[in-house]
């Protein structure tokens, strides 16, 4: 039933470009590319996000998930970018991840191949120590690493994302150097911090939140206290300007029609005080913090600011 | 804890949970005997259902589908020499040479009663000991983890065949294959040539295809019509006659899920590992080594004891730590996630009645698999072997096809499947074995990830990786395995010398 | 009785020895342009497959010069080299016209070829196959398979 129903998709969609009206829109589902696995972070994100944006699109509209993996979201993203502008296709989009990638690795995309729809989650970082290092503040964390550049190891879960950009301010900040350990995602991460194997750990707070009594939280690098961990002091009531994060939302591809653009933006400022949407979130470890339209298009120019200045300073590759 | 587990039994017993499970188990074997289809592809294709489903029915839709497919795997190893999933290469050692001497019946039951215990091993060890196994997970970090993956590369040893430097290419080529994609490290592309798809290295499943199911399906293709020729004299008895026969396999049982189970803890390595190491032991306590390898049932009963042991102790580190120990338990956390499960130390307090729930489905998972796996099952998928060989091996491609395409939903995938079939029919002809490809794939860029961030963390000194006892206990193991039998040798030869 | 150079250099062994190093020389091209610590393993697999494979070279001269028979690949070089080309085709038609089609005729074709001729058996098998990964795959699960890229160009 889906199948002969995503051919009529396709069929549709082949004729109908461009002319899309508002009234009208939309008329067939919408495709919204994942460019992770089912059931990976993101696309439990899509999933939930999905029907309350069917809701708000209102006259039946329907989203749907096609997930297209590989390459840390890469290969979805850049058939999202190459797709046909006319609102029925939409994709997720990860930052700092995919304007990173638009700096080490060859990219059929940059930042001017969207429109950017909204940011849904930002999960802010967090410095996190092992239990076994008696690191248990700040203070005691930067003495450290004062100490003996580089002594402290810092487990995170790959280089250019969130976590290293995350380390990079922090140690331009406060002088210090750390050992980077490059683990291949946030549990093995995580794991190895629960162990004792690294002494500092850099992760996000949906990845932490339940497991802090195994682990010292040193500070979440948001302007105020996260609701997933009230208890955690920010790191500007510690004196530091740290403000970080993994951010999770949705683009269109560049030159998307003003009157669809305006439906869909439209749409996603509605979940900002949908409350039964906030607390589907939350239950699947996604901080939201909705940003739409223009101030989501800034607020990627900015990060992308940041990661090409980490880029030609400090290299990873 | 132990009130939890049984307060979660009631709602497990339930009509359409118990329907899940069962017909999960089904589709688990129909999929692992289908060669090409594998377990990651069955359980990813079926998550984004499980979005609209109860969780225990889901949840109890996968564990019968994992562990189903952990013994369907065994069905076309052991009648065709094409195992249904990675995890089954070392069933078809034993499994196909039985098959072979008309035995296959009694292969098919020895793996289908192995698959049931180690899953039920495995299931006790996740429902009782979950929380001290996963401080056992905790002491290994990467210097620990890289030493385990030295252990189990060290078996290729065994594997090597009757030319050991083919044996020896044959691992060297899996070792290249599994640095294929980014690199672990510093991201760097490795081989890509610009292909995102290869990005992410190539998938197990892929290469298993390609290698061992192409190849068979040539020889069918190519070999005259003779439908006269009985392919398939089974040998079939009732399973309760074909019992007292394995009475003398409850070593090798005890000693399979234990390994399964301590593989399964250990993130990263998956069922095909403690299926290959677990024959190995088996293969080394035995009596009568001479005989594996040309058709000893005790061969099956490992292989298979193993690869399902590794199940639900693979939830372990998953449940509690967020760290998937296979392919199969980093879908099945998605879809816990979906339902708001998220893994940690608070999973067990705030949803006792779906996890331990989901433990319980685990068990009666492993139960079913004897009765539903059983003369039934394999009978069934015996009477296809009957089948004209052509009509057989063009039914098994459109199999092939779809299997590795769903993984990724990408027709790349396909064509490197071809590709590596390629590789593997002249391989295979000239007698190159193909075991140590696969383990090389599984445990080459394991063991260097692991070297490299072991050596971040000790700053480069690679006193790093002898600083604790763990680490010191497995190279003495490591070490043990290696010499022991060039010693042992090395001892009786004097011996026949002296005398 | 010595055997001409020129089989001597075909045997299937030598050959697939040849190959190996040839394509293990070639992979180190790009082996050399990573950083260090990311080279150091797959150039050590390049240059051990490199070393192996001489060692096969050698070996199966060694065997040829003595007189004995080259390990035979096949019997049917031709029926492997077409069961090989029409499973590539069936890809490729897959890719550009589509699952279905292209599985509804490969099927029959490919049993047909190798010598199943008995057309009820073909039409009930090509009907099963397709129809159940139709209910399974496509119905219930909502797969699609590709839809053929001639078709949506």
């Amino acid at each position: 039933m889906y199948s002969t129903l995503r051919n009529v998709t396709l069929a549709g969609a082949l004729m109908g470009a461009g002319m899309a009206a508002a009234q009208d829109y939309p008329q067939e589902p919408i495709e919204v590319i994942v460019g992770f696995s089912a059931g990976g972070g993101t696309d439990v994100m899509a999933r939930t996000v999905a029907p309350f944006l069917e809701k708000y699109l209102g006259d039946g509209a329907s989203l749907v998930v096609k997930n297209v993996p590989g390459a840390s979201g890469q290969i979805g993203v850049t058939e999202t970018a190459h797709a046909d502008p006319d609102g029925y296709t939409i994709g997720t989009y990860n930052l700092p991840g995919m304007m990173a990638r638009t700096l080490d690795r060859e990219a059929d995309y940059d930042a001017d191949s969207f429109t950017y729809l909204a940011n849904v989650v930002n999960d802010p970082n967090v410095i996190v120590t092992s239990k076994r290092s008696g690191l248990d503040t700040l203070d005691k964390l930067l003495e450290a690493a004062a100490e003996e550049p580089g002594a402290v190891t810092v487990g995170m879960s790959s280089l250019g994302g969130d976590d290293h950009f995350m380390l990079t301010k922090l140690q331009n900040m406060t002088g210090s150097e750390y050992t980077i350990v490059p683990f291949r995602g946030s549990a093995p991460a995580r794991t190895a911090l629960l162990g004792g194997h690294v002494a500092m750990g850099i992760l996000n707070i949906s990845e932490v939140a339940s497991f802090q009594d195994q682990i010292n939280i040193i500070g979440v690098a948001t302007d105020e206290r996260s609701g997933f961990a009230p208890d955690v002091p920010t790191f500007k009531e510690q004196g530091l300007e740290l403000v970080n994060g993994a951010l999770r939302g949705f683009v269109a591809p560049a030159g998307l029609p003003d009157d669809v653009r305006g439906e869909l933006l439209a749409a996603f400022d509605a979940l900002k005080d949908d409350e039964e949407f906030l607390a589907a979130m939350t239950a699947t470890a996604n901080p939201v913090d909705v940003v739409t339209g223009d101030d989501f298009q800034a607020l990627n120019a900015e990060i992308l600011q940041t990661a090409t200045q980490v880029w030609e300073e400090t290299p990873w590759q | 804890m132990y009130s939890d587990l049984l307060h979660s039994l009631p709602d497990v017993l339930g009509l359409a949970n118990l329907a899940a499970i069962v017909i999960g188990v089904i589709a688990g074997i129909v999929v692992g005997a289908m060669p090409g289809l594998s377990a990651t592809m069955a359980i990813s294709v079926l998550v984004p259902f499980t979005f609209g489903l109860e969780p225990l029915v889901a949840l109890g839709l996968m564990a019968g589908i994992y562990n189903g497919a952990m013994y369907g795997g065994a069905i076309p190893a052991v009648l065709l020499r094409i195992p249904g999933t990675p995890a089954a290469v070392a069933t078809s050692f034993d499994g196909y040479p039985m098959a072979q001497k008309g035995e296959g019946g009694f292969a098919l039951q020895v793996a289908v009663v192995s698959s049931s215990i180690g899953g039920i091993a495995s299931a006790l060890a996740l429902m009782l000991l979950a929380p001290p196994l996963s401080k056992v997970t905790l002491l290994f970090g990467p210097a620990e983890v890289f030493w385990v993956a030295v252990f189990g590369l060290c078996s290729i040893i065994f594997l090597l065949g009757g030319n050991p430097v083919k044996g020896l290419v044959s691992a060297c080529f899996g070792v290249f294959v599994s640095v294929v994609g980014s690199d672990p490290i510093l991201g760097t592309d490795r081989f890509t040539f610009g292909k995102l798809e290869l990005l992410d290295g190539v998938n197990i499943v892929i290469l298993l295809v390609g290698l061992y199911a192409l190849p068979p399906v040539i020889d069918l293709l190519e070999t005259p019509l003779k439908t006269e020729q009985k392919s398939g004299k089974l040998g079939t008895e009732p399973i309760w006659k074909a019992l007292p026969r394995m009475t003398g396999f409850w070593m090798t049982w005890l000693r399979s899920s234990l390994i399964g189970i301590w593989i399964g803890i250990l993130p990263g390595a998956g069922g095909s590992m403690a299926a290959f190491m677990s024959y190995n032991e088996a293969r080394r306590a035995s009596k009568t080594p001479e005989t594996w390898g040309k058709g000893e049932p005790e061969g099956v009963a490992a292989a298979e004891t193993a690869n399902n042991a590794d199940t639900a102790s693979a939830l372990i580190p998953a449940l509690t730590l967020g760290i998937p120990g296979t392919a199969v338990a980093a879908v099945m956390l998605g879809g816990l996630l979906i339902h708001g499960l998220q893994p940690g130390p608070m999973l067990f307090r705030d949803n006792p009645d779906v996890v331990f729930g989901f433990m319980w489905q685990f068990l009666f998972g492993a139960i079913l698999l004897v009765f539903l796996g059983g003369s039934l099952a394999t009978n069934s998928f015996a009477r296809l072997l009957n089948l004209p060989r052509p009509l057989l091996g063009s039914v098994i491609i459109v199999l092939m096809l779809i299997g590795v395409y769903s993984i990724h939903s990408r027709m790349f995938d396909v064509y490197l499947m071809l590709g590596f079939g390629a590789i593997g029919y002249v391989m295979d002809k000239l007698k190159f074995p193909l075991p140590p490809v696969v383990l090389g794939l599984i445990l080459g860029a394991f063991a260097e990830e692991n070297l490299r961030l072991a050596l971040r963390i000790g700053r480069g000194d690679w006193g790093v990786l002898f600083a604790n006892t763990t680490s010191l206990i497995l190279v003495a193991l490591t070490v043990a395995v290696v010499v022991g039998p060039l010693v042992k040798r090395r001892l009786q030869a004097r011996k026949t010398d002296a005398s | 009785m010595s055997t001409p150079l020129k089989d001597r250099l075909l045997r299937a062994e030598t050959l697939a020895a040849a190959g190996i190093v040839v394509v293990a020389a070639g992979f180190l091209v790009p082996a050399a342009a990573l950083p260090p610590m990311s080279a150091l393993l797959p150039a050590t697999m390049l240059i051990a497959l490199i070393v192996l494979a001489l060692a096969l070279l050698i070996s199966d001269q060694r065997k040829a010069s003595k007189g004995e028979a080259a390990e035979q690949v096949t019997h049917s070089p031709k029926r492997v080299a077409g069961a090989f080309l029409l499973v590539v085709a069936y890809a490729v038609a897959v890719d550009f016209v589509g699952f279905y089609p292209s599985t509804i005729v490969s099927v029959p074709l490919v049993a047909w070829i190798f010598g199943f001729r008995n057309p009820a058996g073909l039409a009930l098998a090509t009907a099963i196959t397709v129809g159940a990964i139709f209910v399974i795959f496509s119905l219930a699960m909502s797969q699609s398979f590709p839809a053929g890229r001639l078709w949506t160009l």
